[in-house]
């Protein structure tokens, strides 16, 4: 029996999460509620910090002192990581020798992009997870089905969200967020001319999260383009349920689509489906790994 | 409106012009300029001792999209000829984190761009502060502009000049990006930043309601000692402060700019020969778009999609005023339109 064959006995697997933002505190809460996931710390950068204090009054161990507090204690099967992109790399060296199972919320580019609706299968072939940028969770899955059914030439993604649902993390990442959601866009529309943006608003009251998409393509026609969107769309409300089309439109060849995702509540508000996108993402990464890992007949979601 | 009597406080005191033309104007026609034409006013303000010509895409390096219109010339191109033309003005570059990463930066150091301006919206400073302290490592004249300023408190801005400045701004400002103030206005905000900051304070004003001069004099006389000016205004909307009006204005109530009048005026008419269709006018689409405190480049995407769709633009611009959209949120006109068609082409209507 290895290692992590013990770690798994309680028929849970055992989770950290590290980083008490934004992220990281609505995350907590999610795996809280999973069945196969069993919680057992929380790391961030400072005792002060907000987020390790209400961590703390969820009653979550909690530790300072990055992934070395990790590396430290018992291995964990699963670490989400919420840190800076720039920290990723360090964190997979470390955690990648006792073999946890990274899931990664930064944009560092660096493990294998998932999209549930998109490439589910792809998770457990893999030890160290991307899920890439919110706007590439909200986008991806439309911009995948549409570049199926039609010849694109230029896809552009812009996205807007609430300032406060912005922490510092991301506000010092926005050029990993730009680049890794345009190869993200890339690699899973197979179109090479694409650009992806990103406006902060401060409008009271708060804006919901919102990706627009333009598309070029001459073949692009508003009945083609309205079924795949709203197909793809109700893939997404499986795990993120806030996710809905606000404006799909096709001119001259080129296709608009907007969609807006809301908070389904936890940690963050309503406005703020970046983070509920993303972490609703995350946690189904987390729970098929699970259910491989457990063996438990079926699937988590289906 | 308390007065302003320039001609008390003014002296001998020199103030730099900054001249966007070749990146503000570009929101006038739908980012299309070509080599040609930037040389042809690259060298004649070049000619009259404009200070600072900066150039791009009319959101900045990185900025050519459908969202904003695509440019003509790739960022690399513009940067070339205009650099080519300059021998005494610096060579200016806007940037928008978001829209541009430091990628374009490097790119821009790469064609010895003298002078960058990092832009966000006027209560998100904390997004420049990677790309300032990239700028400041590489030891580039970094300044940094609030957008969409009257949406913030005097206070409030006075506060993001102060971060900025630690960020490592050599000179912070506002834009007036939807030419929303009346000089009492720019007073005031202008004063409260001057009291923050001991770097330059820059003021970029727009004509939607037919301020941008006054405005501009407003803020010179409460401190500010950079003002953003275009020839002929050229600009979105109803266009920027008219350069040729702004600094023999400035020179009569006292102040120095170091441009040469003749010099200055050539450059304008080069600028109406060879930039623009028509010089930007106060039209009524762009006083609507001041009143409702809309940034003034949505004027075309508003015109294109109204017609559309069939609505009035004035509707949709007011709507995106009570949205309180910013710069750069242009897939939202869309949506405005739509809702104001009582079109439901979403999923859930």
């Amino acid at each position: 029996m290895t290692d992590n064959d013990s770690r798994a006995v309680a028929g849970r697997l055992s989770v950290a999460v590290l980083g008490a933002g934004l992220i990281g505190i609505d995350l907590m809460t999610k795996i809280a509620r999973s069945d196969h996931l069993d919680l057992r710390l929380v790391v961030g950068r400072d005792e002060a910090t907000s987020g390790l204090r209400q961590a703390r009054q969820f009653g979550v161990p909690v530790a300072t002192g990055g992934v070395q507090s990790l590396v430290d204690r018992e291995p964990f099967d699963v670490v989400f990581d919420a840190t800076s992109a720039s920290s990723h790399a360090e964190h997979v060296e470390k955690l990648a020798p006792s073999g946890t199972m990274l899931i990664d919320l930064t944009p560092s580019r660096n493990g294998q992009m998932i999209f549930p609706t998109v490439n589910r299968a792809d998770i457990c072939a893999h030890r160290d997870l991307s899920m890439v940028s919110c706007g590439g969770q909200a986008a991806v899955p439309i911009l995948h089905a549409i570049s199926q059914a039609h010849e694109i030439d230029y896809i552009e993604v812009v996205t807007t969200a609430a300032t406060l649902s912005i922490g510092r993390g991301t506000r010092m990442n926005l050029d990993e967020y730009v680049d890794t959601t345009q190869e993200a866009v890339r690699c899973f529309s197979g179109v090479t001319d694409v650009k992806a943006i990103l406006n902060i608003s401060p409008s009271r009251p708060p804006a919901t999260f919102r990706v627009a998409m333009s598309l070029l393509g001459r073949d692009l026609t508003i009945d083609s383009l309205h079924s795949i969107v709203l197909a793809a769309a109700a893939e997404v409300r499986s795990f993120a349920r806030g996710f809905e089309v606000k404006a799909c439109t096709v001119n001259d060849g080129e296709g608009f689509v907007a969609v807006e995702v809301t908070s389904s509540g936890d940690r963050v508000p309503r406005y703020a489906g970046n983070l509920d996108i993303i972490n609703s993402a995350a946690l189904l990464a987390a729970e098929s790994y699970a259910a491989d890992r457990l063996s438990i007949a079926g699937e988590v979601y289906s | 409106m308390t007065e302003v009597t320039s001609r008390n406080v003014a002296g001998d005191k020199p103030i730099q012009i900054h001249d966007p033309t070749l990146r503000d104007g570009h929101h006038a026609v739908r980012h299309s300029l070509g080599a040609e034409q930037l040389r042809a006013y690259a060298l004649a303000a070049d000619a009259a001792g404009v200070p600072v010509v900066e150039v791009g895409h009319g959101n900045g390096l990185g900025a050519s999209s459908l969202q904003v219109g695509r440019a003509r010339l790739s960022d690399d191109e513009m940067l070339t000829v205009t650099r080519d033309a300059l021998t005494n003005s610096k060579l200016g570059v806007f940037m928008l984190p978001g829209w541009g990463t430091i990628e374009d930066l490097k790119n821009a150091i790469a064609h010895d761009v003298d002078l960058v301006r990092i832009g966000t919206h006027c209560t998100e400073s904390s997004l420049a502060e990677r790309h300032l302290g990239f700028l400041r490592e590489q030891g580039v004249e970094a300044h940094a502009v609030l957008l969409m300023s009257h949406m913030a408190t005097p206070g409030k801005l006075a506060e993001h000049c102060a971060r900025l400045v630690e960020f490592g701004a050599t000179g912070v400002g506002i834009m007036d990006s939807a030419g929303h103030y009346l000089p009492a206005d720019v007073t005031e905000r202008i004063t409260a930043m001057c009291g923050a900051v001991d770097v330059p304070v820059i003021f970029h004003g727009h004509n939607n309601l037919g301020m941008a001069v006054a405005n501009s004099i407003a803020a010179a006389d409460a401190g500010a000692s950079i003002l953003d000016a275009c020839a002929r205004g050229f600009g979105a909307g109803a266009g920027n402060t008219q350069l040729e009006v702004l600094v023999p204005v400035l020179e009569r109530v006292g102040y120095r700019t170091g441009i040469d009048l003749y010099g200055l005026l050539d450059a304008a008419d080069v600028a109406e020969r060879d930039l623009m269709p028509a010089p930007p006018t106060v039209d009524s689409i762009s006083i609507v778009s001041g009143l409702a405190g809309v940034f003034s480049g949505f004027k075309t995407p508003v015109l294109d999609v109204s017609a559309r769709e069939g609505v009035d633009p004035r509707d949709v611009f007011f709507e995106l005023g009570r949205r309180q959209a910013v710069a750069g949120q242009e897939d939202l006109i869309v949506d405005v339109a739509l809702a104001l068609r009582g079109a439901g082409t979403g999923d859930r209507s």
